[in-house]
């Protein structure tokens, strides 16, 4: 690139037709015609020189001293062409330069402006994050606080009713004895035989039902565990069978369920939210059996416990209708939940997961539509 | 940087009259116009002006001649020192081999001068100059108006720079500026001849450089 302050060439300085004109014009003027021209001829030539560069050569004229005038003449008007060419190359060369710069400024505007439109977008990203976390939190809140309030009441209800039942059993067995008694002293025939087989029968029965209702008593006080609020060792089997035993109650003990519990070591555990994540999953299971299809048999739910790398493992499998593959994803997500509204919250699993990951131990689900479902957990021995 | 054409055997200087607006930049090159004779001196261009301040620039050739035959040139510009015209000033000031930068002496126009000092240290750094390493003398003028800041105070503030000591000049009246033009012919030297061994391969040496290119019509005359 030509900077403006590059000495000029008489090409630079005239455009052929003003060379040719200014020509004319010399020749006019002298008594020969003279001639100007860039390139050094092989004739007598006088230069004509410009701020201490020769820009061309004069040849003709009818003297050295004509010759000389007219070169003279051409490096007077020479240095008013040059000025006007040297500002213009100036002006043509800052211009072009301040527009270099405004476009740099440009662009890097450009470039901070799109810098700050994604950080803005980030921002929305963010806070649409938090705010759904905040959303799920209270959610769970919610629900754990209306666990806990049902959990106060089963417990509360259940203290209230192990006394009377407590006395009811003892009484109704000390009744029993009585009517062994008294059916020694009435006279022997068919009448009063028949009456008193049947009172047996009716005391015996009310002692079995007496005997269940202090079961599920027993149950409904392990599984809310409203006393044990903190961290305590936990038998997990203990948790597991009365987790049964409240869905058997729940199912009208239509359940097929087959245990297979090994021996376990006791782990330091949160036993309400423990029970609540047990009942959870063979609930899933029970409603699984009941959703599959009648042609596929019976079903069934094994519950099986572990030891296995110093972990716990704890399997309940199912053979029912298993998880179509577009809820597989979202099974965990809070709220989603396959069921009719109002039948389910959507929390089961979701909360089953977080009871595993608080306790340092992990949550596996495999399904398959169809063919059942299978849940691993594992809880680590502490 | 200096412009050398090995095929004409010619070597192209540029030096920079640099300063605040009306500090006398163009009236140190007429000076120079006026007081120098070397051996070449092409015309005094004065560019486009209005009410007498600069537009554009001003333009003063002159050159000498080595042993060699090397064409040597040495061309003075000045810059326009109104703050609006920094692109004009930048354009000049590129490729520039010296700067003399020309001061004010007034005591209201110190805040000027520091303001143009930081406007030469910036557009050197943007036409990737070193201030540092650049060949440059600074000129305190109009020294001959009364009531200027006292040459002792000046050369106090200036005393840790490399530019110290300052040349005190009345342009207008032609004094210090050929000696401020001597000053900088001679650190102007001592880079060209690094890169370009003007003592050894032309035949032009320190002193040879400084008194051909700044002889002045006065030296002439006490000759004759």
């Amino acid at each position: 690139m030509r900077n403006f302050e590059d000495d000029p060439t008489l090409n630079d300085l005239l455009s052929a037709e003003q060379l040719s004109r200014l020509n004319q014009c010399l020749s006019a003027l002298c008594s020969e015609p003279v001639t100007l021209a860039q390139a050094r001829p092989d004739t007598d030539a006088m230069p004509v020189e410009f701020n201490l560069e020769t820009v061309g050569w004069l040849t003709g004229g009818a003297s050295t001293d004509e010759r000389q005038a007219a070169s003279d003449l051409v490096s007077f008007l020479m240095m008013f062409i040059a000025k006007y060419r040297l500002a213009a190359n100036l002006h043509h060369d800052t211009t072009e330069a301040s527009y270099a710069e405004l476009q740099r400024q440009n662009d890097a505007l450009r470039a901070s402006e799109a810098r700050y439109r994604e950080l803005s977008e980030q921002l929305q990203q963010r806070v649409d994050e938090q705010v759904s976390v905040i959303k799920q939190t209270q959610q769970e809140l919610y629900e754990s606080a209306r666990l806990r309030s049902v959990g106060q009441l089963a417990a509360g209800v259940a203290h209230e009713i192990n006394n009377p039942i407590g006395f009811i059993s003892s009484n109704l067995r000390v009744a029993r004895d009585y009517v062994k008694e008294l059916g020694e002293l009435l006279p022997e025939d068919a009448a009063n035989q028949e009456l008193l087989e049947d009172f047996n029968d009716l005391l015996n029965e009310s002692v079995d039902g007496a005997k269940r209702i202090a079961s599920i008593v027993s149950d409904l006080k392990t599984f809310s565990s409203i006393d044990q609020a903190d961290y305590t060792r936990c038998n997990i089997n203990q948790l597991l069978t009365s987790a049964i035993h409240l869905v058997q109650t729940e199912y009208q003990h239509q359940l097929d369920i087959l245990e297979r519990l090994e021996e376990l070591p006791e782990i330091s555990g949160h036993p309400s939210r423990l029970s609540q994540t047990f009942f959870n999953l063979l609930d899933n299971a029970a409603q699984a059996i009941r959703d599959a299809e009648p042609e596929k048999g019976a079903g069934r739910i094994l519950v099986k416990t572990r030891v296995h790398d110093n972990a716990i493992e704890i399997l309940i499998q199912d053979n029912g209708c298993g998880i179509p593959e577009d809820d597989r994803p979202r099974i965990f997500d809070a709220f989603f939940t396959s069921r009719p509204v109002g039948s389910g919250t959507g929390l089961g699993l979701t909360v089953a997961r977080d009871t595993a990951r608080a306790h340092g131990g992990q949550l596996q689900l495999d399904s398959r539509e169809g063919t059942g479902t299978r849940v691993l957990m594992s809880l680590p021995i502490t | 940087m200096p412009d050398f054409s090995p095929d004409d055997n010619k070597l192209a200087l540029k030096v920079v009259f640099y300063g605040p607006a009306l500090s006398g930049k163009t009236t140190n090159l007429m000076q120079l116009h006026t007081l120098l004779n070397p051996e070449r001196k092409g015309e005094l261009m004065v560019l486009e002006t209005r009410d007498d301040r600069t537009l554009f620039f001003d333009m003063l050739p002159i050159g000498l001649r080595g042993s060699s035959g090397l064409d040597l040139r040495l061309k003075l510009y000045t810059v326009p020192g109104q703050v609006q015209h920094d692109s004009t000033r930048k354009a000049v000031l590129s490729r520039a081999d010296g700067v003399v930068f020309v001061a004010d002496s007034q005591p209201s126009q110190q805040d000027n001068n520091a303001i143009a000092f930081g406007n030469l240290e910036e557009n050197l750094e943007k036409v990737g100059l070193d201030i540092d390493t650049l060949p440059m003398v600074v000129q305190f003028n109009k020294r001959d108006i009364p009531g200027v800041v006292p040459e002792e105070e000046l050369q106090t503030t200036w005393a840790g720079t490399p530019w110290s000591p300052l040349v005190m000049a009345s342009a207008l009246r032609g004094d210090g500026v050929l000696e401020t033009f001597r000053i900088l012919l001679d650190r102007l030297y001592t880079i060209v001849d690094d890169e370009f061994h003007l003592d050894a391969d032309h035949g032009i040496s320190r002193q040879a450089f400084v008194d051909r290119l700044s002889r002045s019509n006065e030296a002439e005359a006490r000759r004759a």
